[in-house]
Formats: C-alpha cells, structure tokens, sequence
C-alpha cells in the first residue's frame, strides 16, 4: 500500500481562542448539562408549587429588593467580564486583568449580600417543601458563584502575571463563558422565586 | 479534498522518527505510573474490564436470587439479603456495567474509528474511570458490611426515605448515582467533541460509520436526561441528611415529583445502553457480510429519532399512580412510535443480511441472537404500552421478561459480539470459535430457558421483587425451569471468560485486519500503538480500508511534531482541517481530583461539612490540574 | 454445512407451549377473569399474543431466508436497492404502524370503559395499605366508616363497587388480577377505583409496589358472593366482638389486655383501641392470617402471636412471651371472635 502526503499540519496553528478548541466544546457541554440541572430545579418548584394548596405557605412573597440589586450586579459583572475578554482579544492585558478582576469583586458582592438574605429568610428547609425548595436553588446558584469566583480568581492571577495573550487565552474564554452562565442562569431562578408568587399568586 | 502538496509525494518514516513518537506517546509502567495514564486506550480498556467485573458480580447476586426463587418458601435467603440482592442486582446492572462498558466500548473503539490519537480531554476521561471506580468500590464495599441499598434500583419514596430506610443502605445508593452521574456526564462530552471536532480529514458526517453515530447519540442522549436524575438524587440526599421535605407529604412535599424525576432520565437511560448496541450490529454486519450496509441514512436518522423520541416515553412507567387518564394516552401514543425506528433498522439489517454471502464466525451468531430476542421483547413492550393491560402486568415477572428480553437481547448479546469482534484488535489475538460458538448457544438457551416462563408467571399474578411465594400458588414450576435456565445462561457467559483468558495465552495471533473490516481501527497494529496511527489518515468514503484497497494507496497527514502530543482538529460538518491540538502527557492529577471529589461524595453519606471541603479539595485539584506549567505553550 | 437455525426452531416453538401448558387458570391469574375490568384486558391479551408471535415468525423466518441464501449460493445476491428500500418501507413503517394503531387506538377504546368513574350510589370500601397489611372500611352514603377488617375483602356479585385507595406510610398496590388490574395507594392522595365482580368465588390479590422488607407476603383474599351473603356479612361486621363465652375465653380476654396486644391492635366492644395493626373484631371469620400468609386455625395463630418472625420475617410485629395456659386461654378467646 503506498502512503502518500496529502495534507502538510506543519505551519497549522497550535493555539486556538476561540470554537476551535476542543475546550471550548468543552465548557459548552458543562453549560448544556447545568443548564439542564437548572430546568429540572424549575420543574420541581414549579410541580411543588402546583400542588400545594398555598404557596408560599406564609400567604406573602418573598421580598424583591435584593434579588434585585443582586441580579443587577451579577449582569454587571457579566459586562466587566465581557470588557476583559475584549481587551485580550486585542492584546490588552492590563484591560483583562482589570476586568476579571472587576468581575471578581462584583460577584463577591453578590455572595456577601445573598449571605445577609438568606440569613434573613423566616423559613428554613426543614419546614416545608416550600423552604426546602427555596433553599435548594439559593444554595445551587450561590454555589455555583462561588466556583465561579474562585475560578476567575486563578484567572485574574494569571492574567496579572502576564500570562494571557491574543492567541493563548482559551483559559479566558472558557471562564468569561462560564460566567455568563452562571449569571444568566440566576435569571429563571429570580423569575421563578420572586416573581412567580406575585404573578401567579394562590 | 484538496491535497496541500500539489505533487504527489510518497511517505517513507525513518526508525527514528517512530522511535521518537512511541516516546512521546509512552504511558509509564509499574504502579505508581499507572494512575497517571490518560490514552484513551488504557481508560477505555479499563472501563471495559472494570465494568465486566460488575457484571460477572451482578450476575452472580441474580443467581443468588434465581436460587431462592426456585421453589416455594424456600429460606436460602431471608428477606433482608434478598431485598439488598435484587437491589444490588439492578442496580450494578444498569449503573455499573451497562453503562460503564458500552462507553468503556465507545472510548476504546471511536478514537480509532474516526483516525485520531486520543480523546479531546484525556485527563478527563481518566478522571471519568476513577470516579467511578472509586464509586464501584463503595457500592460493593457496602454489599459486603451487609450495608447495601435496599428499595430497589430505582429507590421510590417514601419508602427510600429517612423514616422508612433508616441505615445507611439508601444513602449508599444515592451517593453511587452521584457517582456514576459524573463519571458518565465527563465520557459523554468527551465522546461528543472528540466525534465532532477531532475527526480524521474528510471524514464529514455522512461518511462516520454507524458505530460513531450511535456513540454520538448516545452521548447526547446522557448529557440531557443524566441532569433529571442529578436533581432527584440531590433532592433525597437533601431529605435524609439535612430534613428538607421534598417527598414528605405531611409538608407538602411529592413522592410522585421523585418518580417523574427518576423516569425522565430512567428511560432514555434504557435507550443509552441500547442506541451503542445498536450500533455495535450494524458494524458486524457490515463486516460479515464484506459490503456496505442498505440504508445508512435511513439507519442513522432511525438511530437520532430513537434519541429524541425515548425522551417523551417516560409516564409509561406510571400508569398505576392514578394520574389523568388523557395525560398517560399520550404518553401510550408516544411509546408505540418508537416501534418505527426500531422497525426500519430491523429491516435495514436484514435487507443487508438478505443474499450476502455472510460470514457465520462468533460476532455474527450473537447478533442473529439479537434478533430472535429483542424483536420479541420489543413487541412485549408495544404490548405494556397499553395502560388497561399495563394495569395487569406491572410489577410483576411479565415486566421482568420483558426488560430483561430488550437489555439482554438488545444489548448483552450484540455487546458479546462486539467483544469477539474487537477482541483482536484489543489484545492482538483471535478468541477461539469453538468456544465461541458454545457460549452462544448456552447463552440463547439458557436465556430463553430462564426469561420466557417469566412471562407465563407475571401473568398468573407473581409480582416482582418477592424473596418468596407460597406453595399453593403454583408458581413453583415454571419458577424452577427459569432457575434452571440462569444457570445455563451463566455458563454461556463463563466460556467466553475462560474463552478470554485462554485466548491471550493460546489465541491465534490476529493481524491488522483479520475481518477484512472497512473501518479505520483495522488500519493499524493489533492492538494499537500507544499513537495509535503512525499518520493521521485521510478519508475518502464510508469504508476507508476498502476503498484504499481498490486504489492501492492511500493519504496521510504530515507535519504534527513528535516531541509532542498533537493531533489535527478539524471542523464538525465536513471535517476540513482547522488546526492542530497539543494534548497532555501522563499526569497524576486527574487521580487526586477524583479522589477530592469522592471524599466529599461519600462525606456527604455522613454530615453536610464534606460537601464544603469536598467543594475546596476539589478546587484545589483543579488548580493544580490547570495551572500553566512553564515553559508556557507557544505557536508550533 | 447444516443450517444452524433448524436446531433452535423447535425451542422457539416448544418452549411457550410448555409455558403455556401449565395452569392458565389460578387463584391470581389474570387469565382467569372474574370481573368486568379483568374480562376486557383478557380479551386484549389474546389478540396481542397472536399478532406479536406472527410478527416474531415473520421476522424470523425473513432472518432464516436471509441467511439460508448465504449458504445456498457460492456468491452473493444482494437485494436491489429498489427491493430493499421497498422491504424496509414495508416491515419497518408499515407493519409497525398497521399493527400498533389498531392496537393503540383498541387501548384507549377499552381505557375509557374501565376508567369511567363509579356510579354515585356504588358500595364505597377504603382500602389503606400499610406495612404490611390491608386495612379496610366499608363506607355508609355519607362517606362514614361502619365496618372494620383486615385483609379479607368481601363483595356482592355484579354491584359496581368504589374503592378509595390510600397510603399513610410508603406506596403500596392494590391488584386483585381476577377482576382488576393495579391502582398504586399513594402517600397524600385517594385513588379512585371502580369495579365490578362477576362471578362469586375466592380470589387473591397481592400487593404490587415494593414497599419494603415483608413486600412479598403482603397478599389479601377478595372474597365475592351474593348479595343476601354479603349484607349478612356486612351486618356482622359492623357489630361489636361477641362476648366470651366459656371461663377460658374470659380469662383470655385479660391476657389480650394485659398484655400488650391492645397497645397496637383494636376489638371494638372492648377497651382495646390500638391503631397499629389489624383491627380483631372479627378475627376468627377470616380465612387467613398474616395477611394472606398462613391459613387461619389454632396452629399457626398459635405460632404468629408467639414468634411472628418465624413466619414473617422482619413484620413489625414483636413476638409476645406467654405462658402456656395463658396462651391457650388466649387462643380461646380469639376462635371465639366470629
């Protein structure tokens, strides 16, 4: 069998920020599989919420204030974010590092605030499927930027190390994406708890 | 598909440069170095040995119970063993074999049927074998302290919860599920982005072969129902270790939530291990019959239709509960549909079948047997799809026949075949077809002999997961017949073991190709080299090795480095090169984060604290698996 | 060569006919229908059979020419790909859907018979499964409890009955295949049922959702017989326990009181109101013990009161130590709760 060159790799890139690396799959895959977690969390409130005779059980909606604030810093964060991928993208690592690192601050915000909220809430998880509900996706999401917070953390340390450039910053990509994630997925969960009850009141 | 070079140059490797690359690619020996491997061969391998043990394990809990189930009000087992048996059974079943396996199958086999090196996230599917190793450990380690999970593999509550299963037996069983969620969610993303990104040059997506195709279904398949059975495990290990009230009723909490949750991942789950199978018969086929399958399309699109449609079937499950009669027909409607995918595939493989001149070796005989027992459990399941007779049969030994006719049928028997079809490649020698062909035929017979009476029994009124029943029933005989049966049936199984063993002392050695095969895994050493193929091939049609030897040559990819691990990335549709991926060397962090992240699974059995220090353990893995180590990478 | 195929056919063949051969009728059979709901599902099955086997001969016998070519002929003789697509379209769309609409659309036909509510001035019983025992009342118009047993479920003939199915504990099942199929008892919620039993007789039901470690001995007898006999029965069974009779009984009353008995267990007529086991007003008119384990006579209750774990391992029932006078004092006064 004679084997014969056909396609010469050699001057091919090595670096990829952007589809197509593998990692990028990669995180969107992790995306895919939370954001399914996600829904499947909706579903049980929602099938909980159907079947109770008062929901919540205390007759009144939680507060909206907070939350609020709270989904506003987390989008805030998204844009700060979004500002530091741009800035690599064009070979700016001071405006990347700021930018992670701005993140990193907004959403250790967010964990110090949802703390004294949740701290504040009159129900616990032991009390009924309401609480147990309420408290299961506030600890899910508040999980979930805590791992993001850290993660960016070892992002901003390497970013202020000089680390990342235009070409060698899937490590950026993969966390700037899995940031928004985290933050637009605190979107159904505020509909849900917070508006839900007003709208659909029982 | 164009040729970059634009004369045609042949290719001739110095001693050399092969040298330089089975350094590269070298995973080290002895035992410290082997938690540091990460080729997907070695993991796959792996997967496939370790989930085999379970099913030898699993099979021999299903004896246990055959055995006291032989007669009437026998005490060979009380009902506690016996509750944690057919538990156990089940569970290590679907969980720890059928799983593990056809993935363990889908990581070996796909990486060389699509022409590349590795997987796209090596240390990760290392990471994937030690979680659920470690996971299999502890279940098992539980079955022997007499601490086994023990309300059935799919574990409803309330009867799974805090008050009703007191002990440690349930919280094994929630723990395994996290486990195992992980380990499959991790070859799951691993299998779908090396299929879509990693894929031999001008291999597009309508020249994969079906075995790809269904490792790619079955890897989405796993992605969007895993997360269903995520929330449900989360939500019972919540109620048991810190109180929530998810399915207590006086709180307002669910049992029927937990079912809805189970079953929605519970049946494409069935699907997951049956869509690899699948795929396994049409790659025999083709094989045997020596010419390219009738009705790829129709095959393919049958196999993404069984995907997506096994999503919508799952209140098939519930039909006693009581819920709303208009609700549950769709879900009738619904079942009896996927008879049409399962239908044209049948077809397709006997058009293929019909006039060829077959080859009747090992892997083709356990793939006829497919035939004879999946159509009939398929048909029993079109069957229960009907809620009044579903109202007679569920939960009992009807239900039992029949899932036990579609998973031993529909994915045992072509799973045996596709161990005697890959074993040359594997280990680089023939098993023996004597053998072969006894452990098929003691596994057909004895597989009818022990399931076919069950049907007769559910009938009668014997409902499942009963340690006994009483004389005057007279269920005794034909209980006695299916005992006798598992007994053969093992024996069919224990040839192919002792087959197995024998074959890597005594087999016949195998060559490249001893099938004369038309897929990629055949155009390389038997087993492979740790790189797999000396070059990236380039593929020209749907049976590459067939097609080179009608030309006589055939064209590779040049230029990727040997000092280190590169491959070429090219792009989903078309698969056009795009670019060349560096992958990771041999590495010992995948084994701490799994070990991070299984302290803090199985810490969670015990107090809430192990979630917080299994969250920062595991971190602290990741950082270290992560971190760029200087020299920090540059451009080629 | 010999063909391979020829061997395993008559296993194929004989294998359910051997299966089939053995009792068709039973005490639990579902193919030995008894009442309305289990009549329809009857007959849906045997049609089911008869279709399914002809699809799986089909199959097969296409599997077995296919592969009889293969030895026939030196070289291969493929199908057209016209010849082919038109196999597939035939057995893979075609049969499927011929078979499994008629099949579906006959399902729901039958569905909307057996699912149709009960009529309001149906005989309404609730049935509450428990670990692992029935618990059974016979409800008045207004819903009110008049009667109370255990385990043993009598019936008119030919009346539509309503039964409210319940759970305070885990799921259970009730089925009762002669008559009916399976409704789950759901922890939180009634299931409704209706049914009607045609022909008088003895029949068993089991419970049919693992529901824990004495699953499997969890069984009830579902007695139907004419109406006269059954208001007879009711009528008795919404009476207090008969007084002892003899000196034995009386004394055998005390050693029910005295000794722990009536902390789980109630005799209505007495001061024994425990709620945790079978109500025994009426005990010694059962059939059964045990839930359908063992039969009823001297013997075995002998036995249940005094090591219950011997027949029923891991029954939430403790074994009572009596002395042997007090035993069959006890004895007595139990035979006498008629």
């Amino acid at each position: 069998m004679r084997v014969i060159n056909g396609i010469d790799a050699t001057n091919m890139s090595r670096l990829h920020p952007d589809q197509r690396a593998p990692l990028w799959w990669g995180i969107l895959g992790l995306i895919t599989i939370e954001s399914a977690v996600v829904l499947a969390f909706c579903v049980s409130y929602l099938y909980l919420a159907a079947h109770a005779e008062v929901w919540p059980p205390s007759g009144t909606a939680p507060p909206l204030l907070w939350p609020s604030i709270n989904l506003g810093l987390l989008l805030l964060s998204c844009m700060t974010m979004y500002s530091a991928g741009q800035g690599i993208n064009h070979g700016n690592k001071r405006r990347l590092a700021i930018g992670v690192t701005t993140s990193v601050l907004l959403a250790s915000l967010v964990l110090v605030l949802r703390t004294k909220e949740l701290m504040a809430y009159d129900f616990s998880w032991q009390d009924h499927a309401y609480g147990s509900i309420v408290w299961t996706i506030s600890g899910f999401h508040y999980v979930h930027v805590t791992s993001m917070v850290l993660g960016s953390t070892a992002i901003a340390i390497l970013a202020w190390r000089g680390y990342f450039t235009r070409e060698r910053q899937i490590g950026v990509v993969v966390d700037t994406n899995y940031w928004y994630f985290v933050c637009i997925a605190w979107v159904p969960f505020y509909l849900l708890l917070y508006w839900g009850p007003r709208l659909y009141g029982n | 598909m164009t040729h970059q070079s634009s004369r045609v140059q042949e290719r001739h490797d110095s001693p050399q440069e092969i040298e330089q690359l089975t350094r590269t690619w070298h995973s080290p020996r002895g035992f410290p170095g082997w938690f540091t491997h990460v080729n997907q061969r070695m993991i796959g391998r792996r997967f496939i040995i370790t989930g085999f043990i379970f099913f030898l394990l699993a099979g021999v809990l299903g004896l246990l119970i055959r055995t006291q189930l032989a007669g009437p009000e026998q005490h060979f087992l009380g009902p506690e063993l016996y509750n944690q048996f057919f538990t156990m059974h089940g569970t290590v079943m679907m969980f720890f074999f059928a799983i593990p396996v056809m993935e363990g199958f889908a990581i070996y086999v796909v990486p060389l049927m699509v022409g590349t090196r590795d997987m796209a996230f090596p240390r990760l599917n290392a990471f994937g074998y030690y979680i659920y190793l470690i996971g299999g450990i502890v279940l098992f380690g539980s079955l022997l302290v007499g601490m086994a999970p023990d309300a059935g593999w799919f574990n409803y509550v309330p009867l799974a919860g805090k008050e009703y299963s007191p002990g440690y037996g349930v919280d094994i069983w929630t723990t395994m599920i996290t486990f195992i969620e992980v380990s499959a969610l991790t070859a799951a993303v691993e299998l779908i982005v090396t299929i879509l990104r990693l894929r031999a040059p001008g291999m597009s997506l309508n020249r994969m072969p079906p075995f790809v195709w269904a490792a790619l279904v079955m890897s989405f398949m796993i992605v969007f129902a895993m997360p269903a059975v995520i929330v449900s495990s989360t939500l019972l290990i919540l109620d048991r270790l810190v109180d929530t009230q998810f399915f207590l009723v006086e709180s307002g909490g669910q049992p029927l939530l937990w079912q809805h949750l189970f079953w929605f991942f519970g049946h494409p789950e069935v699907y997951i291990i049956l869509v690899p199978a699948l795929g396994m018969i049409s790659t025999i086929i083709i094989t045997f019959t020596g010419r390219p399958i009738f009705g790829y399309t129709a095959l393919v699109l049958s196999v993404v239709s069984i995907g997506f449609v096994s999503f919508g079937l799952w209140v098939h499950h519930m039909f006693t509960t009581g819920l709303p009669q208009l609700g549950m027909s769709f879900f009738t409607a619904a079942s009896v549909t996927i008879a049409i995918p399962s239908g044209v595939q049948i077809f397709c493989w006997i058009a293929s079948l019909w006039g060829a001149k077959i080859r009747f070796a090992t892997p083709m005989l356990w793939v006829l047997g497919f035939f004879a027992i999946f159509v009939i459990g398929g048909l029993t399941g079109v069957m229960i799809a009907s809620i009044p007779f579903d109202t007679q049969v569920h939960d009992t030994f009807f239900l039992v026949a029949h899932f036990h006719y579609v998973l031993i049928g529909g994915a045992v028997f072509p799973l045996m075949g596709a161990l005697y079809y890959w074993w040359p490649k594997f280990t680089g020698r023939l098993m023996s077809e004597a053998g072969g062909k006894w452990s098929f035929w003691l596994a057909f017979i004895g597989f009818n002999i022990t399931f076919f009476p069950m049907h007769q029994l559910g009938l009668e009124g014997m409902p499942r997961r009963v340690y006994t029943y009483t004389a005057e029933m007279g269920w005794g005989d034909l209980n006695s017949l299916s005992t006798l049966g598992s007994f053969v049936l093992a024996a069919g199984f224990m040839v192919t073991l002792i087959n197995a063993v024998w074959s890597l002392y005594r087999g016949q050695p195998a060559g490249e190709n001893p099938w004369n095969a038309p897929t990629l895994e055949w155009a390389t050493a038997s087993p492979p080299p740790a790189y797999n193929y000396r070059h990236i091939p380039i593929v020209e049609s749907r049976w590459p090795l067939w097609d080179w030897q009608c030309r006589g040559e055939r064209s590779v990819v040049t230029g990727l480095s040997h000092q280190q691990r590169e491959i070429v990335i090219t792009s989903v549709l078309d698969a056009d090169p795009v670019g060349v991926q560096i992958l990771p060397s041999p590495t010992i962090w995948p084994f701490i984060a799994a070990v991070a992240a299984s302290s803090g699974f199985i810490g969670l059995i015990f107090h809430p604290v192990f979630f917080v220090m299994g969250f920062f353990l595991v971190f602290f893995a990741l950082v270290g698996w992560f971190w760029p180590r200087r020299p920090w990478k540059e451009e080629a | 060569m010999t063909s391979r195929r020829s061997s395993w056919l008559p296993i194929i063949v004989g294998l359910p006919s051997i299966s089939l051969l053995s009792a068709c009728s039973g005490v639990q059979s579902s193919l030995d229908p008894a009442g309305a709901a289990a009549q329809l599902i009857a007959d849906l099955w045997w049609p089911m059979l008869v279709v399914a086997a002809l699809v799986t001969v089909l199959v097969l016998i296409l599997l077995l020419i296919s592969v009889f070519w293969s030895y026939r002929y030196r070289s291969a003789r493929p199908l057209s790909h016209r010849q082919s697509r038109n196999l597939v379209i035939a057995g893979g769309i075609i049969l499927p859907l011929s078979v499994t609409i008629p099949f579906a659309l006959s399902s729901f036909s039958i569905g909307r018979t057996l699912y149709a509510p009960p009529p309001d001035n149906a005989l309404a019983i609730e049935v509450i499964g428990k670990q692992w025992w029935w618990e059974i009342h016979y409800l008045d118009k207004n819903g009110d409890r008049i009667a109370t047993t255990a385990n043993e479920l009598h019936v008119p003939v030919g009346e539509p009955i309503k039964l409210l199915l319940k759970s305070d504990n885990v799921i259970h099942s009730f089925w009762v295949p002669n008559i009916q199929g399976k409704t789950d008892m759901m922890p939180g919620q009634v299931n409704v049922t209706s049914l009607v039993a045609d022909e008088p007789g003895v029949y068993r039901g089991q419970c049919a959702e693992y529901c824990g470690a004495q699953h499997a001995l969890m069984a009830f007898l579902f007695i139907a017989e004419p109406e006269e006999d059954f208001d007879t029965w009711l009528e008795q069974q919404a009476q207090p326990a008969v007084a002892p009779k003899t000196n034995q009984a009386v004394q055998g009353r005390e050693v029910f009181l005295d000794s722990g008995c009536a902390s789980c267990h109630s005799i209505r007529g007495t001061r024994a109101q425990g709620d945790k086991g079978p109500d025994l007003t009426h005990l010694a008119g059962r059939r059964t013990l045990a839930a359908a384990t063992v039969a009823n006579h001297i013997g075995h209750l002998g036995g249940w009161i005094t090591d219950p774990q011997h027949i029923k391992p891991e029954s939430l029932m403790p074994p009572t130590e009596l002395s042997p006078d007090e035993l069959k004092a006890l004895l007595s006064y139990l035979e006498g709760l008629e």
